[in-house]
């Protein structure tokens, strides 16, 4: 691991969270840790396998109903102490991951990816209908257990707890791909047929990694319900797999903790905007297709790309190609969510019902003043912004462009500069 | 005997109107080796636009237009988004057409609500056809049926008997061959990809009106349109048409039962012990049939992995 | 009598209505080179596809140390013995040739379910990886991205892959394709040394190297075998010439 001060850094800065933070954004940062480890328990398969799950939530569902029957077991005593309970999402993910794996990859590519969605959707109709299993409508509640002299009351032991899961996993998961096996996962992806022909089952090998994976998915699932204290069926919802698929290559496959990044940006973001927007999930649906255009190894490879340019060019001469490509991000940005937020209003039932009604159409409020959606002025707004920002990607793109040839042309004319 | 027949019919016709959405996917999976995951998205359009526009332009226009109208939009994704990416590979593209589904759904949502639309079939098409037994049979669902026959024997009629569709066909199977004989290949999977597209959204267009439209329809149509191509195989127009009759007919004639493993059970005396066991014994299989297909699904999965008409495996 | 170690017997295969291998017979010694020969579209990657199990006969025997192998999935093949190397390179592109090597080699010391060591930590794993890619003459490129290197680099790495497992039978598949003529002579010099004491079954267009190094020839025209015999006895026959070699043979 080249950043190993940067991670342990990370590390301290998580621990020391529950004493920096209000219990609102230590609330979201447990959701952040539980997002982050789903997201990398799902690269293992997609990310390093190269098996495109569309329907992980089956596996993060089932961790959860699996611990939630385990913390209502024995008359609410609970199967196992508090602390110990992911392993029965864990366990739970493991089995149906087994079971689940040893049909889906007995195809490859788009059928593998089909039948992992349909998987997925029939847990989702099913669930409603076992009543006993899945708790129908309102799902199925649980209360936290003390243990090791911990209420499991507040928040902060709460936090701990995920967070020693979190880090846990992930560490398995990152020492995973230094075994045998970790490195025959990449050759899964790398081609699977090869490995045939030296001898390896490539259908046993899909469903070891088909279920380590669906293995800490349940975990992740199981963290969230002893956070939340209950489980619902709407956790095996299609948005919450197609959340993970998201959050991972918008965070990117390519780097161990990529998706962890994505995850757990997305989901601040998501608790940041949830009372600001209805439209979030457009979003970030925008930002995933971007970054599958532009930007295809995800944020960690920006960070990377950025790394590389500036050991190559040095931070002076960068520094307007950062302030253009910053610019152009913030005055797109600004002016796409201006688009959709006054969009999202005047399509909004209020606001149809009231210009049916009222002629000319009333102005919308947003952002603290008062729009006319007829006005050119309104939509002048945005066209200038994404305008101006398109213009500073021209510009950033131009400063990166002489630099380059600035070098090269400093290199070609070196013969007789002896440094 | 009719509660029998009323069923099969329905079944055809739902199994004809997932072959009209199923036949593009298995066309341009066929063609540029990539699943789109955002076909289902093009029914869901279909749906949308003919409510949009049946205000303005009448039942039959608006249903022309928005065919028109997704078929652009199917150009237009093709050209545009999904180009860019071809050179990622197929796992790339798949990913990003998932990411379109999503934004697509979403822009649904931002504009007509996320709540069903009130689509439906107009007055002058809401009759009976005929009457089977006591009950009668609706006009619209043989209307439903009609289109996508038509549909089927138009693409068939020009995929086979004219130039065009010989190239197409040339395109579809050997692209660089086709491409090194002069034919303007992309241009023809702009166009395969803009008609499969359009003969999505025109399912969507009839169906939405007689079916309820709202923005989960595209993911609720999608996974059965998957299971269709999981069981006909990827590529094959015939083993689309088989499966998407096969699910139809089964799911309609399920929808029917009113029995459950509880009442099979009973046949040999545990019937008691099934009811207390309760769960997923006692629940019928009127409310089950929803999941009929996935269980056909991994039926097919145990016993002919390839599908049911072989093709790629 | 026979100690073929390979034994193929009327092998067919049929693709819808054609019929690619129309009734090939071969047999091949445990320590002897054979060289498969005949034009382009004779089916010869077909036959190779046949024994390792990529495809499965119409009809036929394929029989490996007396144990019949047609049908078999290719991962129970290559347990038996019998490993090959594509004609398209068929490796593993974005991880390193290193990389490359040991997921071959670290069959051979039971890796397949081993989720509980760490590989870096195996030192023979690593010995017996740094050993082949020496002798394929890609030591200095062990760290390289195997997708990123040349072509013949490439096809080198492929012959490396289908050596790693110490096979008793060895199927080559136009292994020298795209080398320079001095990579082909000693990649030529290579096979033979490694081959000694195993079966060798390779699929071969430079005549030079066919009649250098092989003990045996046999001729595939249209799915059939037309010749086999020793490298002289093809040189002189007149079938062959006729087929496929034509004046240049006399050479």
């Amino acid at each position: 691991m080249r950043h190993r001060g940067l991670v342990g850094l990370g590390v301290a800065a998580l621990i020391a969270l529950p004493w920096i933070l209000s219990q609102g954004l230590l609330n979201a940062s447990i959701q952040m840790l539980i997002a982050a480890l789903f997201a990398c328990a799902y690269n293992l398969l997609s990310g390093q396998a190269g098996m495109l799950s569309f329907g992980h939530a089956a596996y993060f569902g089932v961790g959860a109903f699996g611990t939630v029957h385990a913390m209502n077991a024995f008359r609410g005593a609970g199967l196992l102490p508090t602390p110990l309970l992911p392993v029965a999402g864990a366990v739970a993910g493991l089995i149906i991951g087994a079971i689940v794996g040893w049909f889906a990859t007995q195809r490859t590519g788009p059928y593998f990816a089909m039948i992992t969605l349909a998987i997925a959707e029939l847990l989702h109709s099913l669930a409603p209908h076992l009543r006993g299993l899945f708790g129908g409508e309102a799902g199925v509640s649980t209360m936290r257990m003390p243990s090791l002299g911990l209420t499991f009351g507040s928040t902060t032991q709460v936090y701990i707890l995920v967070l020693a899961w979190v880090l846990a996993s992930l560490l398995a998961l990152y020492l995973y791909m230094l075994t045998p096996v970790g490195r025959l996962t990449l050759g899964l992806r790398e081609n699977a047929h090869r490995l045939r022909f030296l001898g390896y089952n490539v259908h046993n090998l899909s469903v070891l990694v088909f279920s380590v994976s669906a293995m800490f998915s349940g975990i992740a699932g199981s963290l969230q319900v002893i956070n939340n204290e209950a489980a619902n069926y709407v956790v095996f919802d299609s948005s919450v797999s197609a959340s993970v698929v998201l959050n991972t290559y918008i965070g990117g496959v390519r780097v161990f903790l990529g998706p962890a990044l994505g995850a757990a940006l997305m989901t601040f973001f998501g608790y940041a905007v949830s009372d600001l927007t209805q439209s979030w999930l457009l979003y970030q649906g925008i930002v995933f297709a971007l970054v599958m255009v532009f930007m295809p190894s995800g944020l960690a490879g920006l960070f990377e790309k950025s790394e590389s340019l500036h050991r190559r060019f040095g931070a002076a001469p960068l520094a307007p190609f950062f302030a253009f490509a910053l610019g152009a991000a913030v005055l797109i940005i600004a002016g796409a969510v201006f688009v959709v937020e006054l969009m999202q209003r005047m399509f909004s039932q209020d606001y149809r019902a009231l210009a049916t009604t009222a002629r000319p159409w009333p102005p919308i409020p947003l952002f603290g003043r008062q729009w006319s959606p007829t006005s050119p002025e309104t939509w002048l707004v945005p066209v200038v912004s994404i305008g101006v920002g398109a213009a500073c990607v021209f510009l950033a793109r131009h400063v990166l462009f002489k630099l380059q040839d600035r070098q090269e042309s400093r290199v070609s004319a070196t013969p007789f500069n002896q440094h | 005997m009719d509660t029998l027949v009323v069923s099969l019919l329905n079944g055809v016709i739902y199994g004809l109107l997932l072959f009209m959405v199923s036949a593009g996917l298995t066309l341009v999976f066929g063609m540029m080796g990539v699943l789109n995951f955002a076909h289902a998205s093009f029914y869901m359009l279909g749906a949308y636009f003919a409510y949009a526009l049946q205000g303005t332009l009448g039942f039959w226009a608006a249903l022309l237009v928005s065919t028109l109208i997704v078929g652009a939009v199917g150009v237009i994704v093709e050209r545009f988004v999904l180009r860019r990416v071809h050179h990622h590979g197929h796992a790339h593209e798949l990913l990003l057409t998932f990411g379109l589904s999503v934004v697509i759904a979403e822009l649904v949502k931002l504009f007509f609500g996320n709540y069903p639309v009130n689509y439906r079939v107009p007055k002058s098409l809401d009759f009976a056809a005929f009457a089977i037994g006591t009950s009668e049979y609706p006009f619209y669902r043989l209307l439903m049926g009609g289109v996508a026959i038509a549909m089927f024997m138009l693409i068939y009629l020009l995929l086979t008997r004219t130039r065009v569709g010989i190239v197409v066909r040339s395109a579809i199977y050997r692209p660089r061959m086709a491409e090194a004989l002069g034919h303007n290949v992309p241009l023809v999977f702009m166009g395969v990809f803009g008609v499969g597209a359009a003969l999505a959204g025109l399912a969507g267009a009839v169906a939405g009106a007689f079916y309820t439209t709202n923005p989960n329809m595209a993911i609720e149509l999608g996974v059965v349109v998957f299971v269709v191509v999981v069981i006909g195989g990827l590529g094959s127009l015939e083993g689309a048409m088989l499966a998407s009759l096969l699910i139809g007919v089964i799911t309609s004639l399920a929808v029917g039962v009113d029995a459950s493993l509880a009442d099979l059970l009973g046949l040999v005396g545990a019937r008691s012990w099934a009811e207390h066991a309760g769960g997923l014994l006692t629940l019928k299989l009127s409310s089950l049939a929803g999941t009929i297909p996935f269980a056909l699904m991994l039926l097919i999965l145990l016993v002919r992995p390839s599908g049911l008409l072989g093709g790629k495996a | 009598m026979n100690n073929a170690i390979l034994t193929i017997r009327n092998l067919r295969k049929s693709f819808q209505q054609h019929e690619i291998i129309r009734g090939v017979n071969l047999d091949v010694m445990a320590d002897e080179r054979h060289a498969f020969i005949g034009p382009n579209g004779a089916g010869k990657s077909t036959v190779f596809n046949l024994i390792s199990g990529n495809l499965t006969p119409t009809s036929g025997e394929i029989t490996f140390c007396g144990q019949r192998i047609d049908g078999m999935p290719p991962q129970d093949i290559n347990r038996l013995g019998l490993a090959r190397s594509f004609q398209i390179t068929n490796i593993f592109p974005r991880l390193t040739v290193f990389e490359n090597v040991r997921l071959a080699v670290a069959r051979a010391h039971r890796s397949q379910y081993n989720f509980w060591s760490f590989i870096d930590r195996a030192p023979r794993i690593r010995e017996h990886t740094e050993r082949l890619l020496e002798q394929v003459r890609l030591e200095r490129r062990m760290s390289a991205i195997a997708g990123e290197m040349t072509y013949s680099e490439q096809r080198s790495l492929e012959i490396a892959l289908a050596l790693a497992l110490d096979p008793k039978v060895i199927l080559l598949d136009e292994p020298m394709a795209g080398m320079s003529s001095e990579e082909t002579l000693y990649m030529a010099e290579f096979i033979r040394a490694i081959t000694r004491g195993r079966a060798l079954l390779i699929v071969e267009h430079d005549m030079k190297v066919v009649f250098s190094i092989t003990d045996r020839i046999s001729v595939l025209v249209y799915g059939e075998v037309i010749a086999t015999g020793k490298p002289d006895e093809i040189r002189n026959n007149a079938k062959v010439k006729e087929a496929y070699l034509g004046e240049e043979v006399a050479r």
